[in-house]
């Protein structure tokens, strides 16, 4: 009994596999650094793409990203791209969010999902996270962070306004 | 089968419960198969991790002497919108034959472990099954779910949140704690308010209030001397203004039987508080916090006979450690975990709760500055100290009496500096310097305190856009314990998606010879989007081992482990 469940389950997943899709991000709160709550929809971006990005204040290669784009964010903003930076810290180290996005002075929106709410939503097992977002439809989504890879990601930003542009 | 998931509909004997089990999987299953092909799949999202180990005998470490040397843990996870406002989840979990050491063996075989209907219309949330939710900064109240801890304390039953207007919003609850695939028997219910105050009087600054209420009613052990229910009041006030912000918040535990040799006291009974009080000052390239907490007797459990369990299980309340969370192995040696419960094991070494404070400052220096050079350099520093509560404490008759704001015995203090530098546009520097006090004694019971300098350098030097090198370079200093420790890393980004690394901890200085250990793991991992494979072989510390603010131990362990993490959007 055990097998066949087991081989059920492994045949549910790849039967799945090539069938689902969800697309899109979830309607869920969250928290603005001022403790007010915010929906996710009301964080879609009209003129173009957003990107969420999942970090918490104790992961280094999360900061490492963060710091990577904001070295460069004059060409995200151009590219009109909305960064959604979503701090995953619980209040264990939430209170180091506030001194350190100050500290930090990223020029970009952050938010907080203490409970981690959203992240369980997406199925998020691990951060760094990175998804990108038309409208509320997700186009993109990556694990972990090398450095590079915000570059890479700005290419495919460049890459899909081209061909919303083609399509307009 | 007692107390399992499916217990709570209407087992009577055994072999029914294991009939009425396969019959709810194959249901569950032909529902997948059935709405497979419907309309409702466009909104399906599904998920699968899967870590698998099998561990095996070291020469140095000793051989492997439990069952099962392969272990798994295997989650798949579906979530849907399958009606207008209506959404669906649904998590089966597999440990199988054995899940993977350092989890609770009330994870056994192959089971449901959330199930969750969730309905949503304008202001109206109500969820039906498995309820995740934080009251506050959950002191009172926190279910959640970190599957690399064996953490999933959700709450089986009925959760309702209301907004009654912009102002005003209201969440109740109630249910059945889950541990491992059982449900406590005690049962949780509570009740959270939060007003925005500052749209009430149109403030620029954000005011908010909040009060919440949390019950555990547990019948199994019965008493004269104590209420089965257990009641915790809250209350939390939070203001934000332009370069400013405060929050205060105060809990109060009702009373409570001690554990006293793993059983709840009958004299021993005591109330319960914490006191937390956050504030800060920011401004552009600036952010100072500094936070104090006061803690008694304050972990809930769902059920009384659980405290104190290893495992972390039938918590329902969240008291973390508040120090800073490293990221570093050698700064993680010996962390600091929240000392929140009375503890009258040991004489001279008597607690009832913990008192300090932690501060942080980050600041960064402009870039094209002396010292912000051409990419700028930031710097944070964090202090924090922690200690028993001070006052009178009687051994011989079990009773004590703090003072409020009395520092007694010291557990632990940090003091830590981080510079991060980026020197071009190819290599980067993170370095930090961590002292660190931490009294094994008071914390663990075991002798000795340990006065450590804990030194890291983290190189970063990047090829390409694709290609990258990782080298870390860390020393762990101290003259107590098991003296001084190195550590290194290294890591390969192949491409952007391949990665290699290897790294070796190595306690070079510990008087016993034989426990001069290197332990080294090295492995690598593909990517691609959402889904991720990787391998590691390596030989794991063993010990009080700390992550997310929750300490466990474990015992040392060698071998392969491997992970799929897979997702279709």
């Amino acid at each position: 009994m055990k097998n066949l469940k087991i081989y059920f389950i492994c045949l549910s997943i790849f039967n799945f596999s090539f069938l689902l899709s969800q697309d899109r991000i979830p309607s869920m709160n969250l928290k603005t650094i001022d403790g007010k709550t915010i929906n996710t929809k009301s964080l879609s971006n009209k003129n173009g793409l957003t990107v969420y990005s999942f970090w918490a204040t104790w992961c280094v290669p999360c900061i490492n990203e963060l710091d990577d784009i904001d070295k460069e964010i004059d060409k995200w903003k151009e590219a009109k791209v909305n960064i959604v930076a979503v701090s995953t810290d619980d209040s264990r180290t939430k209170r180091r969010v506030r001194p350190m996005i100050n500290g930090k002075n990223w020029d970009f929106a952050i938010y907080l999902d203490e409970n981690q709410d959203l992240k369980r939503a997406l199925n998020i097992s691990g951060i760094p996270h990175t998804i990108v977002v038309r409208g509320n439809k997700i186009i993109y989504r990556r694990i972990g962070y090398k450095p590079g890879d915000e570059r890479n990601l700005y290419e495919f930003i460049l890459s899909q306004n081209k061909k919303f542009d083609e399509k307009i | 089968m007692k107390g399992t998931y499916m217990n709570l509909f209407c087992p009577k004997t055994k072999s029914l419960m294991k009939k009425f089990k396969n019959y709810l999987f194959f249901s569950i299953l032909f529902l997948f198969y059935f709405v497979n092909y419907s309309q409702f799949l466009e909104n399906m999202n599904v998920s699968f991790e899967s870590y698998s180990a099998y561990y095996l005998d070291d020469k140095k470490t000793g051989d492997f002497k439990l069952e099962n040397r392969f272990r798994s843990n295997n989650y798949l996870n579906l979530k849907s919108i399958f009606a207008k406002n209506w959404n669906f989840e649904l998590q089966i979990e597999s440990y199988m034959p054995k899940p993977l050491l350092n989890y609770s063996p009330n994870f056994e075989n192959t089971n449901i472990s959330t199930l969750k209907f969730e309905y949503n219309i304008k202001d109206l949330n109500v969820v039906f099954g498995s309820i995740y939710e934080q009251f506050g900064s959950g002191t009172s109240l926190r279910t959640w779910e970190d599957k690399s801890l064996g953490i999933n304390n959700s709450l089986l039953g009925l959760n309702v949140n209301y907004k009654l207007s912009d102002e005003i919003n209201l969440t109740s609850l109630i249910g059945q704690q889950k541990k491992g695939f059982k449900y406590s028997k005690g049962f949780v219910f509570g009740l959270d308010s939060e007003i925005d105050i500052s749209q009430l009087i149109d403030s620029n600054s954000t005011f908010l209030f909040g009060l919440s209420y949390v019950g555990r009613n547990d019948q199994e052990i019965k008493s004269e001397s104590f209420d089965n229910l257990t009641n915790l009041y809250s209350a939390r006030i939070d203001y934000s203004g332009n370069s400013f912000y405060t929050n205060l918040e105060i809990t109060q535990k009702s009373n409570n039987p001690i554990l006293v040799f793993g059983t709840p006291s009958d004299t021993f009974i005591k109330k319960g508080s914490a006191y937390l009080l956050n504030t800060g000052f920011f401004n552009k390239g600036l952010g100072l916090d500094f936070t104090f907490r006061r803690l008694e007797n304050m972990t809930l459990y769902s059920e009384i006979s659980a405290a104190g369990n290893e495992f972390n299980e039938s918590i329902v309340n969240y008291l973390p450690a508040l120090t800073k969370q490293h990221d570093y192995s050698l700064t993680n040696l010996y962390v600091y975990a929240a000392q929140p419960d009375v503890n009258f094991y040991v004489e001279d070494l008597t607690k009832a709760g913990e008192i300090g404070f932690q501060t942080d400052l980050y600041y960064s220096f402009k870039k094209e500055s002396f010292l912000g050079g051409k990419y700028g350099t930031s710097i944070s520093a964090n202090f924090s100290l922690w200690n028993n509560l001070g006052g009178k404490y009687d051994f011989l008759n079990q009773s004590y009496k703090t003072d409020f704001l009395s520092f007694g015995e010291k557990y632990f203090s940090e003091l830590s500096f981080e510079i991060r530098k980026k020197w071009s546009k190819s290599f980067e520097n993170i370095f930090l310097y961590v002292n660190q006090y931490y009294d094994k004694r008071m914390i663990e019971f075991e002798s000795g305190q340990v006065k450590s300098n804990i030194f890291v350098v983290d190189n970063t030097f990047k090829i390409n856009d694709k290609k990258s090198f990782r080298l870390e370079l860390q020393h762990l200093s101290t003259k107590n314990d098991n003296k001084n420790w190195y550590a290194y890393g290294i890591e390969y980004n192949i491409s952007s998606s391949f990665s290699i690394y290897y790294n070796n901890l190595y306690n070079y200085q510990n008087p016993d010879e034989d426990k001069k250990i290197n332990y080294y793991n090295f492995g690598g991992s593909y990517t691609m989007g959402m889904n991720r494979l990787a391998v590691n072989y390596g030989r794991q510390r063993g010990g009080l081992v700390c992550t997310g603010g929750i300490c466990r131990y474990v015992p040392e362990s060698t071998g392969i482990t491997f992970s799929i993490i897979t997702s279709i959007f």
